[in-house]
């Protein structure tokens, strides 16, 4: 069975160790990895796409010594590697502009105030993996926990 | 078995490689088919690897297969038909044919849920008989699982609702020659004298789809009473009303008509699936981006059923299986019914289609052969009343694709559907013996 990852990038150890625990229930069908900073989330990214398995959702703060959350972002859409990684904002304090260059340069999929919400967050999250394993057309069957019954079912009818 | 040949041997063996396959799934089911067809044009077609097909005196070696007639099987009229059903489903889901029709034919049922539940039984059964019963199911439990909430707690009758649509999907697809795949499969046997068109194909199946279809309501009432007084569906959107979307509307109306009326016209099913393809092509209604919705998984994993009957059948082996094993001296009413149930017990726990793939060759072959089935409506009775079985699988969310997508909207467990599936297959397998019988009096099953 493939891997997906759900990649946690904040400079904040606090924060981290909050967004991880939400994201436990999710543990048993996705791989939570934790990141404090753009550089070492990077690296994490290619080692998991060298392995041949999924970065399928990456979370990310914005405003993190040296890099920004929406540098990360911008970078992965970018890359072919990552083209179907689903990305999520999760910020306080991003300002106008960041924000407008993360939805039309790195086509932003979610976009959360911290703090967030533990039911906000699970669905954003199987809602984004749902469409990850669609785009990707992993057997679905294999994931059934982490599935968003309506994005489910809203790309099966169109198939024959 | 003395004397078999080395073609022959290795069609034994492709067999069985297929079975272990299909069965087991180390690879997907559709990814045996293409190895059933690879291995056969290496080792046994006329084409094949050299010292593979050249081994041996041409007495030993047996009857190689013209490797053109193995890759026809990509292409088979049977697929087009397929393809012609494909390209009509995805018409009327871009064109929002299928949920425009869905909100009208609801309309009637008003909002007693029990009336409700059968009006959505019957919208899914006619829906999954030309579209696939997977996509059906998907469209109908998305219109359906937002409603859901509205189930007192602890009512039963959200898991009778859930039920319900993937039951009368897998119910429903027996209804048309293009309704599963493996009443695609039984096309194949079911040429020359047991040809049988669409139109007698609806004939025949309706009356059984309509009645274990009620039975399949009452069930599911009776084992998940319905607390909740009211429920209320809302099925979003309007009736398209430009250029393309009236060529969908009369396409699809016209396919339909055609194929029921061959018998006017001249034109078998194979050929009226075109009319879809090429109008759809033609005016730009089904585009490029829109062919890679095509299930092409679906038409290669009958494909490969369709080359391993072929193979069964050119090599000669299926001749000399049934020459050797002395099924004339089985009752016959024992060989149908327990081969009946052997493909409803597999089609419960693998493919349908697989299990198709694998049973009607094996059939048909003994169809031929047994002349005390004659009585009973002979090959053709047989490979109906087996195809039938094989939409039986029920009881589990592995049987099919549509049980599947009900069990992940988490409103079941296996144990809620295995109960009353195990019972609707059982009921439906009786149903399949007096519709059998029913036929036979009416003389369905006479030699044209």
């Amino acid at each position: 069975m493939d891997k997906l990852y759900v990649l946690c990038v904040d400079d904040q150890r606090e924060v981290l160790n909050a967004l991880t625990q939400d994201l436990e229930p999710f543990e048993t069908s996705l791989m939570i990895e934790e990141c404090e900073s753009v550089n070492e989330a990077w690296e994490v990214m290619e080692s998991i796409d060298a392995n041949g398995d999924h970065v399928a959702i990456l979370i990310t703060d914005q405003v993190m010594p040296a890099n920004t959350g929406v540098d990360l972002l911008k970078r992965a859409k970018s890359d072919p590697r990552f083209q179907d990684t689903r990305t999520v904002l999760l910020t306080g304090l991003a300002t106008h502009q960041d924000t407008i260059d993360a939805i039309n340069t790195a086509h932003l999929d979610n976009y959360v105030e911290k703090p967030w919400s533990k039911e906000g967050i699970h669905q954003i999250i199987k809602v984004l993996t749902t469409k990850y394993l669609l785009s990707k057309g992993i057997d679905y069957n294999e994931y059934t926990e982490v599935l968003d019954q309506q994005t489910l079912f809203e790309t099966l009818r169109k198939t024959t | 078995m003395d004397g078999l040949t080395i073609v022959e041997q290795r069609v034994i063996a492709i067999f069985f490689m297929a079975a272990l396959f299909w069965i087991l799934e180390p690879i997907p089911i559709y990814a045996t088919s293409l190895l059933i067809i690879f291995l056969e044009l290496i080792a046994i077609s006329t084409k094949g690897l050299n010292f593979l097909v050249e081994s041996g005196s041409p007495e030993k070696l047996g009857s190689l297969i013209p490797y053109k007639d193995i890759l026809h099987t990509f292409a088979s009229p049977i697929i087009i038909l397929f393809l012609g059903g494909f390209f009509l489903a995805m018409a009327a889901t871009k064109y929002r044919l299928d949920q425009n029709l869905a909100k009208v034919l609801l309309k009637p049922f008003g909002e007693n849920p029990k009336w409700v539940m059968l009006g959505l039984m019957i919208i899914t059964a006619v829906f999954s008989m030309f579209m696939s019963n997977t996509a059906t199911t998907a469209m109908m439990l998305s219109i359906l699982v937002p409603v859901m909430a509205v189930f007192l707690p602890g009512d039963k009758g959200r898991m009778a609702f859930t039920l319900a649509i993937p039951f009368a999907a897998n119910i429903g697809g027996i209804g048309t020659p293009i309704g599963t795949p493996p009443n695609a499969v039984a096309l194949k046997y079911l040429t020359g004298e047991n040809y049988i068109s669409f139109g007698e194909w609806m004939v025949m199946a309706l009356p059984f789809v309509v009645v274990l279809l009620l039975i399949a309501w009452l069930l599911l009432l009776a084992i998940y009473p319905i607390k909740t007084e009211k429920i209320k569906l809302t099925i979003q959107g309007s009736w398209l009303k430009n250029r393309k979307a009236y060529i969908v509307y009369i396409t699809f109306a016209l396919t339909i008509l055609m194929w029921l009326t061959d018998f006017v016209h001249g034109m078998n099913s194979y050929i009226v699936a075109m009319i879809p393809v090429a109008v759809f092509s033609a005016f730009d209604i089904i585009n490029k981006n829109d062919l890679k919705n095509i299930s092409w998984d679906v038409l290669w994993l009958v494909s490969g059923g369709i080359a391993l009957g072929l193979a069964l059948e050119a090599s000669g082996l299926a001749e000399r299986l049934v020459q050797t094993i002395p099924f004339g001296t089985f009752s016959p009413l024992l060989i149908i019914s327990s081969i009946t149930i052997v493909a409803m017990v597999m089609a419960n726990f693998m493919s349908n289609t697989a299990t198709a793939n694998l049973l009607l060759p094996l059939v048909a072959a003994l169809g031929i052969s047994l002349s005390s089935l004659d009585a009973f409506g002979g090959n053709k009775m047989i490979i109906i009343a087996v195809t039938i079985s094989c939409s039986m699988g029920m009881a589990l969310p592995i049987s099919t694709p549509p049980n599947a997508l009900a069990f992940a909207t988490g409103a079941i467990e296996s144990k809620n559907m295995a109960k009353p599936g195990v019972i609707i297959a059982l009921i439906g397998i009786l149903l399949n013996y007096l519709l059998m019988y029913l036929l036979g009096i009416v003389g369905f099953f006479n030699v044209q």
